[in-house]
């Protein structure tokens, strides 16, 4: 599959009188194929906003190469095919929003009433045409920003935080927008910490810390390794540890212990071990492993509490 | 072309309905309307007195809207991120800052304009006010001239907004009004002046190239009192225009070459 975005020991450094060279991003091998939706992930101030500057030609990178969609950064052809929505996006306050949409269409030279009306519809703000952006509430307004974000029908879409500090309804109906866009055939690259959201809509993620990318894969692969919690009573601790249980973890706990048994591991012959030894199954609780695990694990380079790997 | 204009029309939109410019605006207002009474305080014949206060409130009043609207509009751009949403579409960064600096002119201009309308109403209602049209037509030269140099502050302040703070800008550009309002005229006559030392000389002269010249526009005098006359009054304006024109053209150049490689 082509690569919407691919780059290369892409590096962006600032000078600081304080702390002399600082890579804000650092050799960041980036690759992203058309038609998925991309989570990229990272703390606060891990690269990701300088990231997608980078990638949409706002800032220039100090080294390393990049490309959108087969062209080098900074090509104003590109800009023609993609689209860019900021965290907490300002528009300016007096318009409406099909002022919004008209005057972000004569941008690109689009003045189609018809399209912005559709596009009015498609984030269900075709009722709302007379109030001002300054009305509009704070899921309207990114409802608007991802109307602005599709007048020139774009291959390639950034969406920086797209629902940070959303309520739960907003949360949903931005949700499903992103998940049509990938229906419609766009690429779409989310910046968030928002690993809830990231997990249910996206194929594939790359997790960013302090400018270098810890992870990145399809998030099926990434969340391989998920563990089966089996709470035992009713045997003693030496009996259990002669079992042959393999990888299976063993913690005492005030009911009884803890198994913390692999993914990959049959848990029916761990509880028929247990049982063998008069042992008595008080619970079988599957852990799948979590994208916030991985993002712990990533980012704190520990194994995040409940799965231990 | 289509980009420039939608960014010109939008920052028109957002100049007049700034809160901050439209209280300069209507305190300049106030006092224009307040001005015939004034007039008693002075001695000198009240129409010179009125005609010299009004030109004065438009020129002052404008002044300090053409600085705080342009000192703020660039960063305002980044800080509320409006200009990655712009910039991420196919709009070069020449577009974008020359964009803001002609919406800039056009709401000063609108501003402006509303004042000169108050300036003929004034003295079409002043008791025993006139009706001597060419005498209005006459007294809306200075208005005019101050527009080009409103614009020429407009764009020193917009090319000192691509790469320093709005409260920095504030001093720059409002410096550079007062420096180059009132000391172009004695650099100028220190430069013309034969008995000036070769080094005050050059000195002079380059103050005199690099300082702007707002001083060139200030053409009330001859308004106000007409036994000053200017010679060759047509070909004087033009000039001065195009001096205007050609320094905010290189003002808007040197303020894009620097906005360009600017990371916002």
């Amino acid at each position: 599959m082509a690569a919407a975005i691919e780059t290369k020991q892409l590096t962006k450094s600032y000078k600081s009188r304080v702390a002399g060279k600082i890579n804000v991003v650092d050799n960041l091998d980036l690759h992203v194929e058309e038609g998925e939706i991309f989570g990229f992930l990272g703390p606060n101030g891990a690269g990701k906003t300088t990231t997608i500057k980078m990638l949409l030609g706002i800032i220039y990178p100090s080294s390393g190469e990049g490309y959108v969609l087969g062209k080098e950064i900074g090509d104003m052809e590109v800009h023609k095919i993609i689209s860019y929505l900021p965290e907490r996006p300002y528009y300016y306050e007096h318009m409406t929003g099909p002022e919004i949409l008209r005057f972000y269409g004569s941008l690109f030279g689009i003045s189609d009433e018809a399209k912005f009306q559709g596009l009015l519809e498609k984030v269900n703000l075709h009722r709302d045409t007379t109030k001002t952006i300054a009305q509009y509430s704070k899921g309207m307004q990114q409802r608007i920003g991802l109307a602005q974000s599709l007048i020139n029908d774009p291959r390639l879409l950034f969406l920086d935080e797209p629902t940070g500090g959303l309520d739960p309804i907003a949360h949903r109906e931005i949700r499903d927008l992103i998940l049509g866009f990938r229906d419609e055939g766009r690429t779409v690259f989310i910046s968030s910490h928002e690993l809830s959201e990231v997990e249910l809509i996206c194929d594939r993620v790359a997790i960013i810390d302090k400018g270098v990318i810890g992870r990145q894969g399809k998030l099926t692969e990434l969340l391989k390794g998920g563990r089966i919690e089996i709470t035992v009573g009713g045997v003693e601790e030496s009996l259990l540890k002669g079992l042959n249980l393999l990888d299976t973890n063993i913690r005492t706990i005030p009911t009884g212990f803890l198994l913390d048994v692999p993914e990959e591991q049959d848990p029916n012959s761990v509880i028929d071990a247990v049982r063998a030894k008069g042992g008595k199954i008080v619970s079988v609780v599957p852990r799948k492993k979590r994208l916030e695990d991985l993002f712990v694990e990533t980012v704190t380079n520990k194994p995040a509490i409940g799965v231990p790997s | 072309m289509r980009p420039i204009l939608s960014i010109a029309t939008t920052t028109v939109g957002e100049a007049i309905r700034r809160r901050v410019l439209l209280i300069i605006l209507l305190i300049g207002l106030l006092f224009m309307f307040v001005a015939p009474g004034l007039g008693v305080l002075s001695a000198r014949s009240e129409t010179t007195v009125l005609r010299g206060m009004m030109l004065g409130i438009i020129q002052l009043t404008s002044a300090v809207i053409a600085i705080v609207l342009t000192v703020y509009m660039i960063p305002n751009e980044i800080e509320r991120r409006t200009i990655y949403t712009i910039l991420s579409k196919p709009v070069q960064r020449w577009q974008f800052l020359l964009g803001k600096y002609l919406g800039a002119v056009l709401a000063l201009g609108l501003m402006m304009a509303l004042m000169s309308v108050v300036l003929i109403v004034v003295f079409i209602l002043q008791p025993g006010g006139t009706r001597d049209f060419a005498l209005i037509a006459d007294l809306l030269k200075a208005p005019a001239m101050y527009f080009v140099q409103m614009s020429l502050l407009a764009a020193v302040a917009i090319f000192f907004s691509t790469f320093v703070a709005p409260l920095v800008n504030f001093f720059l550009a409002g410096g550079m009004f007062l420096l180059g309002s009132l000391f172009n005229p004695f650099f100028q006559t220190l430069q013309e002046n034969p008995n000036t030392p070769a080094g005050a000389k050059l000195f002079a002269g380059l103050v005199n190239t690099i300082l702007p010249n707002f001083a060139n526009y200030n053409v009330q005098n001859p308004i106000i009192n007409p036994t000053q006359v200017i010679q060759n009054e047509g070909r004087y304006y033009i000039e001065v225009t195009m001096y205007g024109v050609i320094y905010i053209g290189i003002l808007l150049v040197i303020g894009i070459l620097v906005f360009d490689r600017r990371e916002v």
